[in-house]
Protein backbone atom coordinates (compact mmCIF):
# COMPACT_ATOMS: atom_id res chain seq x y z
CA UNK A 1 0.00 0.00 0.00
CA UNK A 2 0.94 3.37 -1.18
CA UNK A 3 2.33 5.57 2.15
CA UNK A 4 0.40 8.84 2.21
CA UNK A 5 1.76 12.15 2.61
CA UNK A 6 0.62 14.05 5.04
CA UNK A 7 2.84 17.57 4.42
CA UNK A 8 -0.44 19.61 4.24
CA UNK A 9 -2.38 18.32 6.69
CA UNK A 10 0.66 19.24 9.05
CA UNK A 11 1.21 22.42 7.48
CA UNK A 12 -2.86 23.22 8.06
CA UNK A 13 -1.68 22.42 11.80
CA UNK A 14 1.21 24.73 12.31
CA UNK A 15 -0.66 27.48 10.98
CA UNK A 16 -3.55 26.30 13.39
CA UNK A 17 -0.97 26.32 16.20
CA UNK A 18 0.72 29.64 15.26
CA UNK A 19 -3.03 31.32 14.85
CA UNK A 20 -3.84 30.29 18.17
CA UNK A 21 -0.79 31.80 19.54
CA UNK A 22 -1.37 34.79 18.13
CA UNK A 23 -5.18 35.32 19.28
CA UNK A 24 -3.44 34.11 23.02
CA UNK A 25 -1.42 37.13 22.73
CA UNK A 26 -4.12 39.35 21.63
CA UNK A 27 -6.34 38.00 24.33
CA UNK A 28 -3.68 39.02 27.37
CA UNK A 29 -3.56 42.31 26.23
CA UNK A 30 -7.13 43.40 25.27
CA UNK A 31 -9.56 40.61 27.69
CA UNK A 32 -6.78 40.98 30.54
CA UNK A 33 -9.37 41.56 32.75
CA UNK A 34 -12.61 40.26 31.57
CA UNK A 35 -13.96 37.02 34.05
CA UNK A 36 -14.44 34.77 31.13
CA UNK A 37 -10.68 35.20 29.77
CA UNK A 38 -9.86 31.57 31.85
CA UNK A 39 -12.58 29.88 29.84
CA UNK A 40 -11.20 30.82 26.24
CA UNK A 41 -7.42 30.16 27.86
CA UNK A 42 -8.38 26.94 29.16
CA UNK A 43 -9.89 26.18 25.66
CA UNK A 44 -7.29 27.46 23.42
CA UNK A 45 -5.31 25.20 25.33
CA UNK A 46 -7.14 22.07 24.94
CA UNK A 47 -7.42 22.55 21.35
CA UNK A 48 -3.86 23.06 20.95
CA UNK A 49 -3.05 19.71 22.26
CA UNK A 50 -5.03 18.26 20.56
CA UNK A 51 -4.37 19.60 16.90
CA UNK A 52 -0.38 18.20 18.72
CA UNK A 53 -1.49 15.18 19.49
CA UNK A 54 -3.95 14.31 16.47
CA UNK A 55 -1.71 15.99 13.75
CA UNK A 56 2.00 15.51 14.83
CA UNK A 57 1.75 12.21 16.88
CA UNK A 58 -0.86 10.99 15.34
CA UNK A 59 -2.66 9.94 18.40
CA UNK A 60 -6.12 8.66 16.17
CA UNK A 61 -3.96 5.45 15.05
CA UNK A 62 -1.29 5.14 17.84
CA UNK A 63 -2.03 2.01 20.97
CA UNK A 64 -5.23 3.06 22.83
CA UNK A 65 -3.03 3.28 26.27
CA UNK A 66 -0.95 6.50 24.57
CA UNK A 67 -4.39 7.77 22.78
CA UNK A 68 -5.77 7.86 26.52
CA UNK A 69 -2.36 9.01 28.14
CA UNK A 70 -2.17 11.88 25.96
CA UNK A 71 -6.59 12.79 26.03
CA UNK A 72 -5.86 12.67 29.98
CA UNK A 73 -2.79 14.97 29.96
CA UNK A 74 -4.30 17.44 27.60
CA UNK A 75 -7.56 17.61 29.34
CA UNK A 76 -6.12 18.19 32.82
CA UNK A 77 -4.52 21.28 32.60
CA UNK A 78 -7.85 23.07 30.95
CA UNK A 79 -10.02 21.30 33.70
CA UNK A 80 -7.66 22.16 36.44
CA UNK A 81 -7.22 25.90 35.33
CA UNK A 82 -11.54 26.40 34.83
CA UNK A 83 -11.76 25.21 38.59
CA UNK A 84 -9.70 27.20 39.82
CA UNK A 85 -10.39 30.41 38.09
CA UNK A 86 -14.10 29.60 39.24
CA UNK A 87 -13.83 28.01 42.42
CA UNK A 88 -10.51 29.34 43.70
CA UNK A 89 -11.47 29.96 47.30
CA UNK A 90 -12.26 26.56 47.59
CA UNK A 91 -9.50 24.85 45.90
CA UNK A 92 -7.15 27.07 48.50
CA UNK A 93 -9.39 25.60 51.31
CA UNK A 94 -8.85 22.12 50.75
CA UNK A 95 -5.32 22.73 49.71
CA UNK A 96 -4.29 24.05 52.81
CA UNK A 97 -2.55 22.44 55.86
CA UNK B 1 -7.07 -20.42 36.24
CA UNK B 2 -5.21 -22.14 33.29
CA UNK B 3 -2.66 -20.49 31.04
CA UNK B 4 -5.46 -21.11 28.57
CA UNK B 5 -8.46 -18.75 30.52
CA UNK B 6 -5.44 -16.64 30.59
CA UNK B 7 -5.15 -16.01 27.04
CA UNK B 8 -8.96 -15.49 26.53
CA UNK B 9 -8.43 -12.80 29.22
CA UNK B 10 -5.95 -10.82 27.09
CA UNK B 11 -7.80 -8.79 23.93
CA UNK B 12 -6.85 -9.16 20.66
CA UNK B 13 -3.76 -6.71 19.55
CA UNK B 14 -5.59 -3.91 17.05
CA UNK B 15 -3.69 -4.16 13.91
CA UNK B 16 -4.69 -0.56 13.03
CA UNK B 17 -3.32 1.13 15.75
CA UNK B 18 0.61 1.18 16.18
CA UNK B 19 2.98 2.37 18.99
CA UNK B 20 4.59 5.96 17.50
CA UNK B 21 8.51 5.40 17.76
CA UNK B 22 8.83 2.43 20.35
CA UNK B 23 7.77 1.68 23.43
CA UNK B 24 10.64 2.38 25.81
CA UNK B 25 10.60 6.51 24.63
CA UNK B 26 6.04 5.82 25.31
CA UNK B 27 7.41 5.01 29.11
CA UNK B 28 9.77 7.80 29.02
CA UNK B 29 6.77 10.40 28.13
CA UNK B 30 4.24 9.14 30.21
CA UNK B 31 6.53 9.82 33.31
CA UNK B 32 6.90 13.35 31.75
CA UNK B 33 3.52 14.12 32.02
CA UNK B 34 3.03 12.60 35.43
CA UNK B 35 5.96 15.01 37.07
CA UNK B 36 4.58 17.73 35.06
CA UNK B 37 0.91 17.24 36.63
CA UNK B 38 2.71 17.32 39.86
CA UNK B 39 3.93 20.97 39.25
CA UNK B 40 0.70 22.06 37.30
CA UNK B 41 -1.20 20.79 40.93
CA UNK B 42 1.73 23.18 42.77
CA UNK B 43 0.99 25.65 39.84
CA UNK B 44 -3.04 25.63 40.76
CA UNK B 45 -2.90 25.53 44.50
CA UNK B 46 -0.24 28.47 44.73
CA UNK B 47 -2.90 30.49 42.27
CA UNK B 48 -5.59 29.54 44.01
CA UNK B 49 -4.32 30.77 47.36
CA UNK B 50 -2.36 33.99 46.13
CA UNK B 51 -5.06 35.42 42.79
CA UNK B 52 -3.68 38.82 43.28
CA UNK B 53 0.21 37.76 43.49
CA UNK B 54 -0.46 36.14 39.84
CA UNK B 55 -2.69 38.86 38.82
CA UNK B 56 0.00 41.40 38.71
CA UNK B 57 2.83 39.22 37.97
CA UNK B 58 1.95 38.38 34.68
CA UNK B 59 1.55 41.51 33.67
CA UNK B 60 5.44 42.04 34.61
CA UNK B 61 6.94 39.06 32.62
CA UNK B 62 7.71 39.76 28.89
CA UNK B 63 5.03 39.04 26.75
CA UNK B 64 7.50 38.74 23.37
CA UNK B 65 9.67 36.39 25.08
CA UNK B 66 6.86 34.07 26.37
CA UNK B 67 5.65 33.94 22.32
CA UNK B 68 8.56 33.64 20.92
CA UNK B 69 9.53 30.75 22.71
CA UNK B 70 5.76 29.34 22.05
CA UNK B 71 6.19 30.12 18.10
CA UNK B 72 9.81 28.21 18.21
CA UNK B 73 8.25 25.34 19.77
CA UNK B 74 5.56 24.67 17.56
CA UNK B 75 7.45 25.63 14.45
CA UNK B 76 10.73 23.23 15.44
CA UNK B 77 7.98 20.37 16.44
CA UNK B 78 6.17 21.19 12.86
CA UNK B 79 10.29 20.86 11.07
CA UNK B 80 10.39 17.23 13.10
CA UNK B 81 6.97 16.21 12.08
CA UNK B 82 8.02 16.71 8.26
CA UNK B 83 10.97 15.26 8.92
CA UNK B 84 9.20 11.63 9.90
CA UNK B 85 6.47 12.64 6.66
CA UNK B 86 9.29 12.76 4.61
CA UNK B 87 11.19 9.60 5.96
CA UNK B 88 8.10 7.45 5.61
CA UNK B 89 7.96 8.63 1.87
CA UNK B 90 11.72 7.38 0.82
CA UNK B 91 12.55 10.91 0.64
CA UNK B 92 15.97 10.60 2.92
CA UNK B 93 17.73 14.29 1.48
CA UNK B 94 14.35 16.11 2.48
CA UNK B 95 14.04 14.40 5.97
CA UNK B 96 17.73 15.60 6.67
CA UNK B 97 16.59 19.06 5.75
CA UNK B 98 13.51 19.67 7.78
CA UNK B 99 15.49 17.57 10.69
CA UNK B 100 18.27 20.31 10.38
CA UNK B 101 15.54 23.11 10.65
CA UNK B 102 13.60 21.47 13.50
CA UNK B 103 17.15 22.33 15.23
CA UNK B 104 18.09 25.24 14.06
CA UNK B 105 14.59 26.63 15.05
CA UNK B 106 14.69 24.49 18.42
CA UNK B 107 18.20 25.99 19.84
CA UNK B 108 16.51 29.79 19.68
CA UNK B 109 14.64 28.31 22.77
CA UNK B 110 17.45 28.25 25.29
CA UNK B 111 18.55 31.40 23.21
CA UNK B 112 15.21 32.92 24.14
CA UNK B 113 15.41 31.76 27.69
CA UNK B 114 18.82 33.31 28.28
CA UNK B 115 17.64 36.70 26.72
CA UNK B 116 14.26 36.57 28.91
CA UNK B 117 16.34 35.99 32.07
CA UNK B 118 18.92 38.97 31.61
CA UNK B 119 15.46 41.06 30.97
CA UNK B 120 14.23 39.60 33.91
CA UNK B 121 17.23 40.49 35.91
CA UNK B 122 17.41 43.95 34.32
CA UNK B 123 14.02 44.71 35.55
CA UNK B 124 14.34 43.08 39.23
CA UNK B 125 12.60 39.65 38.07
CA UNK B 126 14.74 36.57 39.91
CA UNK B 127 13.50 33.56 42.19
CA UNK B 128 12.85 35.34 45.14
CA UNK B 129 10.53 38.17 43.68
CA UNK B 130 7.37 36.41 44.86
CA UNK B 131 5.28 32.92 45.08
CA UNK B 132 4.55 33.79 40.82
CA UNK B 133 7.77 34.29 39.88
CA UNK B 134 8.97 31.22 42.00
CA UNK B 135 6.56 29.13 40.44
CA UNK B 136 7.32 30.85 37.24
CA UNK B 137 11.22 29.72 37.69
CA UNK B 138 10.83 26.33 38.28
CA UNK B 139 8.39 25.54 36.08
CA UNK B 140 9.99 27.06 32.93
CA UNK B 141 13.16 25.52 33.96
CA UNK B 142 12.02 22.62 34.64
CA UNK B 143 10.62 22.72 30.74
CA UNK B 144 13.84 23.59 29.40
CA UNK B 145 16.12 20.80 31.10
CA UNK B 146 13.56 18.74 29.24
CA UNK B 147 13.83 20.43 26.14
CA UNK B 148 17.61 20.07 26.13
CA UNK B 149 17.07 16.65 26.52
CA UNK B 150 14.78 16.85 23.59
CA UNK B 151 17.97 18.73 21.69
CA UNK B 152 20.71 16.13 22.04
CA UNK B 153 18.33 13.94 21.08
CA UNK B 154 17.60 15.43 17.73
CA UNK B 155 21.53 15.64 17.24
CA UNK B 156 22.29 11.97 17.82
CA UNK B 157 18.94 11.54 15.14
CA UNK B 158 20.33 13.87 13.22
CA UNK B 159 24.03 11.74 13.16
CA UNK B 160 22.40 8.45 12.63
CA UNK B 161 19.73 10.11 10.07
CA UNK B 162 23.21 11.50 7.90
CA UNK B 163 24.54 8.30 8.17
CA UNK B 164 21.58 6.77 6.55
CA UNK B 165 20.49 4.87 10.00
CA UNK B 166 16.81 5.04 9.01
CA UNK B 167 14.50 4.44 6.25
CA UNK B 168 11.17 4.37 4.77
CA UNK B 169 11.24 0.94 6.32
CA UNK B 170 12.42 1.23 9.96
CA UNK B 171 12.87 5.22 11.02
CA UNK B 172 11.29 4.04 14.88
CA UNK B 173 14.25 6.01 16.36
CA UNK B 174 13.45 9.49 14.30
CA UNK B 175 9.24 8.92 15.22
CA UNK B 176 10.22 8.26 18.83
CA UNK B 177 12.70 11.94 19.18
CA UNK B 178 9.40 13.44 17.20
CA UNK B 179 7.18 11.73 19.80
CA UNK B 180 9.44 13.46 22.86
CA UNK B 181 9.59 16.78 21.09
CA UNK B 182 6.13 16.83 20.32
CA UNK B 183 4.67 15.84 24.17
CA UNK B 184 7.83 18.27 25.40
CA UNK B 185 5.64 20.69 22.99
CA UNK B 186 2.44 20.25 24.53
CA UNK B 187 3.98 20.67 28.35
CA UNK B 188 4.84 24.48 26.97
CA UNK B 189 1.56 24.94 25.24
CA UNK B 190 0.15 24.50 29.00
CA UNK B 191 3.00 26.71 30.67
CA UNK B 192 2.54 30.14 27.91
CA UNK B 193 -0.58 30.76 29.54
CA UNK B 194 -0.41 30.27 32.99
CA UNK B 195 2.14 32.85 33.05
CA UNK B 196 2.09 34.99 29.92
CA UNK B 197 -1.92 35.44 28.84
CA UNK B 198 -3.70 35.16 32.44
CA UNK B 199 -4.13 37.78 34.19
Amino acid sequence: MPVKDHFAQITAAWLGLVALTLASLGLSEWARDFAWLPLVVAAIMWIKGAIVARCFIEAQVAHPFIARVLQVFIAVAPIALIITAFFGNTVARWASV
Amino acid sequence: MTATTLDHLVPPEDPTRRIPGNKGIWVGITCEFVEFVVLFAVYFIARSHFPDAFHDGAQRLNIVAGTSITLLMVTSSYCIACSVNAIRLGQQRSAVIWLVAGLVIALGYPVSKVMEINWNLAHGINGESGIFFTVYYYLTFNHLVHATWGILGILWVLARLLFHGYSAEDYAGLEALASYWHATDIIWLVIFPFFYVLA
